[in-house]
């Protein structure tokens, strides 16, 4: 009797018992949603820090209280700290009498080539001018992946040249063909270069080395890490160790590691968006674009909101 | 070895069971709270779990039973057979006869690595002396028909695809045919990646595979996927009869227990796993093996025999 009374002029202070119950739904529910369960576990227990002797008002429950913070907490993490925008910097280093260069990496297979290509399509749609360098040197078609998206680019606007592509056929010294295409944009007065690597694995340190040589001797403008929003705990590991290898493996006493993230297949997971906060969470950089589609348009920016939005429902 | 962090964190949770001096729920919730927690890290799709954890339970009523050893017993195999059921759909995979035709079509989301393993499976034929060849009927991916024509180039493979024709039907049945004609044993068939929330691609799926009437449909999975594949897979067997699964880029530090649920969902066994981009990066996967070398099958047994 006294209990229920204490519930109802809301005295209760919010405990480990009352909220584990709760916490341990809401850990499921993000899992299933395809939060990696690390990140899962450390966003509840984070939540309980913060709540963690909260006296509760007249008409607040637990779980409606530990919703919210949740909420608040996944829009904080998805809310970038940093802008990246991409069209003031290039038309910054043009000033500057030199081309604005992004690399791509990430593993094998989810959408660095394609999204690049989308990538180039918007920065012609804005006047600017591009050379795509082909420095995926090892899967076979990959020169031609990039030369058919070239001709199909490049074919838009017959009365300006858009794009270039920059290429030295397969078995060739990745960074050696990215400085080469560097010059070769910085004389040809054009605006950005866009640099395409190989998909590799986290693990394969002669590949990891080869990456990290490539961004150090090119020092691109911007570092993209190419992921899909398909992959599931294994989003950490390969986040954690792209990052490592960029800053373990590099020669200079900066290392440039990612410094924004492309997620990509957005359109193939339904409301399972979890991978969006497992990359967010780990590195603390932004997403800047978000796939959509295997077409040009299908290129969006992130809606945090919506986002926590179907992580939340 | 592919799962072996799930593997060593399963059998150190058995083993929770035989250093308790009492078995009771206590111990047995905690025991299947850190298994679960291991599948869920290998992103082992969260409601094929949570039957897990159902079932074992089930399996066990405290109030009616007595000696401890023959509910340690009780809890270790029925959690062995449901991690059996896990990768074990039981059903016998399609076996190829050499000497005939065989048409195998390949399916699968984008980039999971459809056209790196049609390659490795027809050169896997190949050194076994089968006539094998490749028919891309893949027309929308850029280059998709150049990857094909090099890895096989360089493999010696004959292949068949086309630069100019835009439909893969169309493709998929003048190769087929042809590769017929000229009595090849296996026809590796590979198309374009699909997902479900696109529905003319699933049409296109399956008039192709109208088309060419394979003998076997291989689902390729991408061993990094987590929850969402599932539904994927579910979708593409209820388009399709899917008959077997690849599971790939296993070379990596994948978990590769989210593709696992691809097994449950098209009830389909898995046959090969990749292990790396080179040709000869594919190995055989059988079940029991599997799952014997996964739970280090010799304590397992021991366990039970106790
Ligand atoms: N549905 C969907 N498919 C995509 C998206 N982005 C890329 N793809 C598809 O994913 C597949 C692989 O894309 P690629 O761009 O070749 O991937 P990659 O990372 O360059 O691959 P590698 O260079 O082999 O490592 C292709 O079939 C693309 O069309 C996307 O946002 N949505
Ligand atoms: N490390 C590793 N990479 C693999 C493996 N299998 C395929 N890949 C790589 O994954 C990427 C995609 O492979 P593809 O064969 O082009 O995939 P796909 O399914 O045909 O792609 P789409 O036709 O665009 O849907 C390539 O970079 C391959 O080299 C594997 O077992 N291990
Ligand atoms: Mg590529
Ligand atoms: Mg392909």
């Amino acid at each position: 009797m006294f209990s229920i009374f204490k519930g109802l002029v809301g005295s209760k202070a919010l405990d480990e018992d009352s909220m584990r119950p709760v916490l341990d739904k809401m850990r499921d529910h993000l899992i299933a949603k395809n939060v990696a369960a690390d990140i899962a576990n450390k966003l509840c227990d984070s939540v309980a820090t913060k709540l963690r002797g909260k006296v509760l008002g007249t008409f607040d429950s637990v779980a409606k209280t530990i919703k919210a913070t949740l909420t608040e907490s996944l829009v904080q993490i998805l809310s970038p700290k940093r802008r990246v925008d991409i069209l003031r910097d290039c038309l910054h280093a043009k000033q500057q009498g030199r081309p604005y260069v992004m690399a791509f990496c990430g593993v094998n297979g989810v959408g660095k080539s394609t999204n690049l290509a989308k990538i180039c399509f918007w920065l012609i749609e804005n006047d600017l001018s591009v050379m795509i360098a082909a420095c995926d040197t090892f899967r076979a078609g990959a020169v031609e992946q990039l030369r058919t998206h070239v001709r199909r680019l490049d074919a838009l606007h017959p009365n300006r040249s858009c794009v270039r592509l920059y290429e030295k056929g397969y078995g060739k010294d990745a960074a050696g063909i990215a400085m080469e295409a560097i010059r070769y944009a910085a004389d040809s007065k054009i605006d950005v270069v866009l640099i395409d690597t190989a998909g590799r694995m986290q693990d394969n340190e002669p590949l990891m080395r080869a990456l990290a040589k490539l961004i150090t001797v090119n020092e691109p403008d911007l570092v993209l890490f190419v992921g899909e929003a398909l992959v599931g705990n294994e989003a950490v590991d390969q986040l954690v160790k792209f990052n490592q290898a960029l800053a373990d493996y590099s020669s200079s006493a900066n290392p440039h590691v990612i410094d924004g993230i492309v997620l990509t297949k957005f359109d193939t997971i339904d409301d399972k968006v979890g991978a969006a906060i497992s990359m967010t969470y780990i590195t603390g950089q932004p997403i800047v674009f978000v796939g959509t589609g295997q077409t040009y348009t299908d290129l969006k920016a992130l809606n945090a909101n919506a986002v926590v939005h179907a992580l939340m429902k | 070895m592919v799962l072996a962090d799930l593997g060593r964190k399963i059998t150190t949770a058995l083993q929770s069971l035989s250093r308790a001096t009492v078995i009771n729920e206590e111990v047995l919730n905690s025991m299947l709270k850190q298994i679960c927690a291991a599948l869920l890290e290998a992103d082992v799709n969260i409601r094929l779990v949570k039957n897990l954890r159902e079932n074992v339970r089930a399996v066990i009523d405290f109030d009616d039973m007595a000696g401890g050893l023959n509910k340690r017993r009780m809890i270790q195999s029925a959690v062995f057979k449901e991690l059996v059921k896990l990768v074990d759909p039981g059903v016998k995979p399609y076996q190829p006869v050499k000497g005939k035709s065989n048409v195998i079509m390949f399916v699968g989301l984008q980039g999971s690595g459809k056209t790196t393993t049609c390659t490795k499976l027809a050169y896997h034929y190949l050194r076994k002396n089968w006539k094998s060849c490749l028919v891309c009927a893949d027309t929308f991916r850029a280059g998709a028909y150049d990857q094909v024509k090099q890895n096989c180039t360089k493999a010696r493979i004959p292949f068949y695809g086309s630069y100019t024709e835009v439909d893969p039907v169309v493709i998929a049945s003048t190769g087929v045919e042809m590769f017929k004609k000229e009595g090849f044993e296996m026809i590796i068939v590979d198309t374009s990646g699909r997902h479900k929330q696109e529905e003319s691609l699933f049409e296109e799926m399956l008039a192709v595979a109208n088309a060419v009437n394979p003998d076997n449909i291989i689902f390729v999975m991408d061993a990094t996927i987590g929850q969402a594949c599932e539904a994927q897979a579910r979708a593409f067997k209820d388009k399709v009869d899917i008959g077997s699964v690849i599971i790939t880029k296993l070379d990596g530090h994948a978990k590769g227990g989210g593709a696992l649920s691809a097994v449950a969902a098209t009830q389909s066994p898995i046959i090969f796993i990749g292990t790396g981009e080179h040709i000869d990066d594919l190995e055989p996967f059988k079940t029991k093996p599997f799952i014997n070398k996964l739970l280090g099958m010799g304590d397992i047994e021991g366990l039970l025999d106790k």
